[in-house]
Order: C-alpha cells, then sequence, then structure tokens
C-alpha cells in the first residue's frame, strides 16, 4: 500500500478521528490549529484557528455539523464544520484533556486536568442550551476523586461514561445522576486510550503498561490482552474484522537517543480472539500517539509524535489473510 | 477531490503564479476523458531562476457516495487551507513510498527467534570451562575457587605419572592436540613430541600465508561455496576468507584463498586471473601479509 501522509501539522499528533461516514479525517494536535483533511485523497479541507495551547483531544457530532476541540488553555471550542467558524468557547479553570459529543449530537462531555490545586473534573453541557456554553455552566460537573481523567468514551445510550484513568483505573459514571456506578483496575499504569467496537459491546484500552486490554462496555469484565514491549498508546478495533491495530513506541523523551529500528514504531496488528499479533506497518519516526479505523474497515489513519498522518488503505492481501486454527 | 466546476471559477492557485512571472510559456491542462488522467503543465523560474517545467499527473476518478457526503466535498476550504487550489495541496499531502504489512506467524517464529541463539550455544559448546567443563567461561565457573586449585594439583600429578599416555587424561593445557592422536593423520610438526616451543606455530603461520591469494572484482552475489568450486580444481584448500557486510551479509567484493601448497595458489592465481566471473573479470594475486600477524 501507498499510505498518505498528512503534514499539516507542527507538533506531535494528540488525536485522530474519521467521522461517522469516513470521508472526513479531523486531527489535532499539540500546536494550536487542528484540521480536517478529505480521508480520500488526502486534501485537507480547512482548520479551525483560535487555541492558545495544545489541542488535546477532538470531536464531531454524527452528522459532521460540529466540531468540539479541547485544549490546554483552558476552554474548549465548538466550531461550525462547514466554514470552520469558531460558534461557543467554554471556559473551564484548567486545561480540557477529553472532549466528546453523545450520540445524539446533544450533550458534550469535557474533562479537566487535576492541576494548580483544582480537581479534575467530568462535565456535562447541553449543546441546546447557549446560556450553559457561553456562561460556561455544565447542568452537570463530577468532581473526579483520585487520579485524572485520561480519555474518556461514551458508553451504550449515553447512559454512563466510561473513563481512562493515570493510574490505571478505568470506571463508570452515571450520565444523569453523576454517581460513580463501577471501578476496576486492570492496568498498571496510565491508561492512553479508550475505542468501542463498532457495536460498542466492547471496548479496547491501550496503556502504558505496554498492553492492551479488551473489555465488556457494561460490566467492564476483562476478556483479552494483547501485550508488546513498549507503550501502547493507542488501540482500535476493526469494525469489520476481528482485528485489533495498536499504536505505540517507546517514549517520546527516549526516541532521540535510539534508532528507529529499536524505537519499535510499527502500527500492529493483533488477533481480536487470539491475542496473538499477525502483521506489522512500518512508517512513523516517532511514537504513534493515535490509531483509528476508518469506519468501513477498509483503512486506517495513524497520528505520531513526529508530526505526521499516514492514511493506510489496507491491499487486498489484508483481506485475505485468515488466521490458521 | 472537489468536482471540475468549482475549479474553473476562482483563479487558480497556478495562474495566480503565472500573473506576478512575465515571460512564462503558458501553462497548460489536458484532461484524457478515457483513461480519468488529468496532466498539468506548469512553468516557473527556480531559485537560480532558471525555467523550470512542471508536469503534474492526477488521476480524476469517479465515485459513487452518499448525498451527505458528496455535499461535504463541495464545501469551500477554509482556515490554514483557504488559499489552497482545488485538490490536494503538494505541501500537505503527500503520498510515500510502497509500504507493506508485514505478516508475522507468530506461532511458527517467534519461539524459535526466542530460543535459537541459545540452542545454538548448546549444540556446539562453544565455550568451555577448563575447570569443570561445563558451558560456561572458566572465569565464570562456579567451582572456580574450590576445584581450580585441586584441578592444578591433578594436571602435575598426571604429568608427572605418564608423560606419554596423552590421550589419557585430557591436559588443560593442550586440549585440542589430545583428539588427534586417534585415527587422523597429523602432520609431524604438529605432534606431541614437536610441540615444544612455540616458534613451530609460527612458521606455520607464516608458511600459510605464503599460500594464499586474494580475489577481487568479486561480485556482491559470491558465496564461500562458489568460491570453492571455482578454487578446489588447483589443489587442497585450508581456508577460504570472504569478506562480508555485517548487516547485509553481501559479498564485499573480496577474499583470501590459502591453499596447503605455495605451488597450488601460484597455478591459481595463473588460472583465474582475468578470468570472467559472473559478469565481472576477477583479479587474483598473491595475499600481501598481513601487519599484525
Amino acid at each position: 500500500m501507498k499510505p498518505i501522509l498528512l503534514q499539516g501539522h507542527e507538533r506531535s499528533i494528540t488525536q485522530v478521528k474519521y467521522n461517522r461516514e469516513g470521508d472526513l479525517i479531523f486531527s489535532s494536535s499539540k500546536d494550536n490549529i487542528p484540521n480536517v483533511w478529505y480521508s480520500l485523497n488526502g486534501e485537507r479541507l480547512g482548520s479551525y484557528n483560535g487555541h492558545n495551547g495544545a489541542v488535546w483531544s477532538l470531536d464531531v457530532n454524527w452528522d459532521t455539523t460540529k466540531v468540539l476541540t479541547g485544549s490546554a488553555d483552558n476552554t474548549c471550542k465548538l466550531w461550525d464544520c462547514e466554514t470552520g467558524k469558531n460558534i461557543y468557547s467554554i471556559e473551564t479553570r484548567t486545561g480540557v484533556r477529553t472532549c466528546s459529543f453523545s450520540f445524539s449530537g446533544r450533550i458534550l462531555a469535557v474533562s479537566t486536568d487535576k492541576t494548580m490545586g483544582l480537581p479534575c473534573e467530568l462535565q456535562f453541557y447541553d449543546a441546546l442550551d447557549p446560556q450553559q456554553l457561553r456562561q460556561s455552566k455544565p447542568f452537570l460537573s463530577i468532581p473526579v476523586e483520585g487520579s485524572k481523567i485520561t480519555t474518556a468514551l461514551w458508553g451504550p445510550f449515553e447512559e454512563y461514561m466510561i473513563t481512562g484513568h493515570e493510574t490505571g483505573e478505568m470506571r463508570q459514571y452515571d450520565t444523569k445522576t453523576g454517581e460513580q456506578v463501577l471501578e476496576i483496575k486492570e492496568h498498571s499504569k496510565q491508561i492512553n486510550d479508550l475505542q468501542g467496537s463498532k457495536d460498542l459491546t466492547m471496548i479496547v484500552s491501550a496503556s502504558k503498561d505496554s498492553t492492551a486490554k479488551l473489555f465488556d462496555t457494561s460490566t467492564l469484565d476483562h476478556l483479552k490482552t494483547y501485550k508488546t514491549e513498549r507503550n501502547v498508546n493507542s488501540a482500535s478495533i476493526s469494525p469489520i474484522r476481528d482485528h485489533v491495530v495498536l499504536g505505540g513506541g517507546q517514549e517520546a523523551m527516549e526516541v532521540t537517543t535510539t534508532s528507529t529500528r529499536i524505537g519499535k514504531f510499527d502500527a500492529r496488528f493483533f488477533s481480536l480472539v487470539f491475542e496473538e499479533e499477525f502483521a506489522r506497518v512500518k512508517g512513523h519516526f516517532g511514537p504513534i500517539n493515535t490509531v483509528v479505523f476508518h469506519p468501513d474497515g477498509k483503512s486506517y489513519a495513524s497520528g505520531a509524535e513526529d508530526g505526521f498522518i499516514r492514511v493506510h488503505y489496507f491491499d487486498p492481501n489484508y483481506f485475505d489473510f485468515d488466521f490458521e486454527i | 477531490m472537489p468536482s471540475l466546476e468549482s475549479e474553473s471559477k476562482g483563479i487558480s492557485w497556478a495562474e495566480q503564479v503565472e500573473a506576478g512571472d512575465e515571460g512564462l510559456p503558458p501553462s497548460s491542462e489536458d484532461f484524457d476523458e478515457k483513461n480519468g488522467i488529468k496532466t498539468i503543465t506548469e512553468y516557473k523560474y527556480n531559485e537560480d531562476n532558471k525555467l523550470v517545467k512542471m508536469v503534474k499527473t492526477y488521476k480524476v476518478e469517479t465515485r459513487k457516495v452518499s448525498k451527505s457526503i458528496a455535499r461535504r466535498k463541495n464545501w469551500k476550504k477554509y482556515g490554514l487551507a483557504e488559499r489552497d487550489p482545488p485538490g490536494p495541496n503538494s505541501a500537505n499531502t503527500i503520498i510515500s513510498e510502497e509500504i507493506n504489512m508485514q505478516f508475522i506467524n507468530s506461532r511458527d517464529q517467534q519461539p524459535e527467534k526466542e530460543e535459537d541463539p541459545l540452542a545454538k550455544l548448546k549444540s556446539q559448546k562453544i565455550v568451555q570451562c577448563r575447570i569443570c567443563k561445563g558451558d560456561h567461561w572458566t572465569t565464570k565457573c562456579p567451582y572456580k575457587d574450590t576445584l581450580a586449585p585441586l584441578q592444578e594439583h591433578l594436571t602435575e600429578d598426571a604429568s608427572k605419572k605418564a608423560p606419554g599416555e596423552g590421550g589419557a587424561g585430557p591436559a588443560p593445557g593442550a586440549p585440542s592436540a589430545a583428539p588427534k592422536i586417534g585415527g587422523k593423520y597429523v602432520p609431524p610438526s604438529l605432534r606431541d613430541g614437536a610441540n615444544k616451543g612455540r616458534g613451530e606455530t609460527m612458521a606455520q603461520g607464516r608458511k600459510d600465508e605464503a599460500a594464499t591469494i586474494r580475489v577481487t572484482n568479486l561480485s556482491e552475489e559470491t558465496r564461500e561455496t562458489d568460491l570453492q568450486e571455482l578454487f578446489r580444481p588447483f589443489g587442497p584448500i585450508s581456508r577460504i576468507y570472504l569478506a562480508k557486510d555485517k548487516l547485509t551479509g553481501q559479498s564485499k567484493g573480496f577474499a583470501f584463498i590459502n591453499f596447503h601448497r605455495r605451488e597450488d595458489a601460484a597455478r591459481a592465481i595463473a588460472g583465474v586471473s582475468g578470468f570472467g566471473y559472473d559478469h565481472l573479470i576477477l583479479s587474483v594475486e598473491w595475499a600481501k601479509p598481513s601487519g599484525n600477524q
């Protein structure tokens, strides 16, 4: 395959996301400008200018009309996807680590960093109530005890939010009452990413403890473990096959002292069921920070510490591949 | 790839450049509808003020997509991409070189990979402890302190009692000489009795060098076996050294061949020098004595 290189960021990529139909790729990076691209040919559609800090997280709603970005400049901004204009800017007391739309696009979930003596908070805003957005007053704010949230994912029917934490815990928070429903600790180090399967019955976590693990979404039962030798920064489940792709590599601060061959910056494909690695894709020269499958499962995109996004369309041999049992 | 309509509307980036620089040949656009290949030819001056012709070839594909995607295809660019021409901007979008997905058969390979070096060591017994005959270096022997003095006593006793026996008690000083006693032919110079001083072995080394030839201009594909085939007709060969690249394992293009007899080496030089091998002409000469011996 010939990957398409998207070179629109000046610093490391923090998150890459496809919209629901998969024709657009949204990317955020530690420079202040998130971008949007056509996934088919890698053409840049535009960028969202206005943040003053690293953009940690972004999301797009289901009909691709609005984009939400969360930044370290203590704001979370809502954008019009077609024109790139800023609609609302929600101000928070600390940097925004994660932000996401609910499935209907009505509720915005925002989590903030635990810094400057302020606690980590999980906030919910009603996108249809301009008052809340303008005055930055969430209808529900959950103070998070213990370590801060590093990644968050909406549960089925918007009933709860699944969060991954800095010390390896995973929790479920009820989005109506704000109560903590469940807590597990299967990882020993920070959870970097949580992504769901297409039907959201399973979620895969990527952790700094060099494993990715598969969980049942509703009970958070631990199902499978995918082991590597390096940090896992992101993991994604294929929507069409029983595959998981893991992105990672050694810690960014150690990269300059070693060669790319040792760094293990490959995207690694595992069997969802057998927990076995079956393929690798090289290309990045920094640790992969984020990987995500296209909604049709025929391509995937990865963003790395090197500032590049690579969009890979699978060759026929990927689809021919079958596990020998 | 936005539709062609939007392209014809605004001033394209190519035309803007052209307006600034006068005297450039006009850029042209050629669209081959049959194959869907669009060719754009542009001219510009480079940093050295030289006229450069740039030919860009695009493949135009028509795909059927849902209405919402089609609508998004026609969105105007904004933000940093506002001034980009239609189609991918080569400053941001690069098609990288071909890479392949590397399939791994983990069930077969991984355990092998891990065990391989160890297994090799076990079978070959590269390292043998002189004290306890175990698979480790003598200095790392766990019995070093307890057994070593004892061993010395034993060897002293053995040499006193039976100086002629040789093979019976493995004397640590000359382990290599011991097995040769049984069966194989051993040249007189190497026999036990003759092995008095170091002078002999030095002479041996010099003799070897005297019958060594250097072969150069070998192709990269050459292997030791090829050389063996090539030089065996001239006489018995004692050693072949083919210089290889550490990483790729490919030949570096030269080799040393040690013959047992100097006459054979001389005949090999006469015979193979100038011989065409693997589309290259070999050059063979006497090896110069290396400096460190």
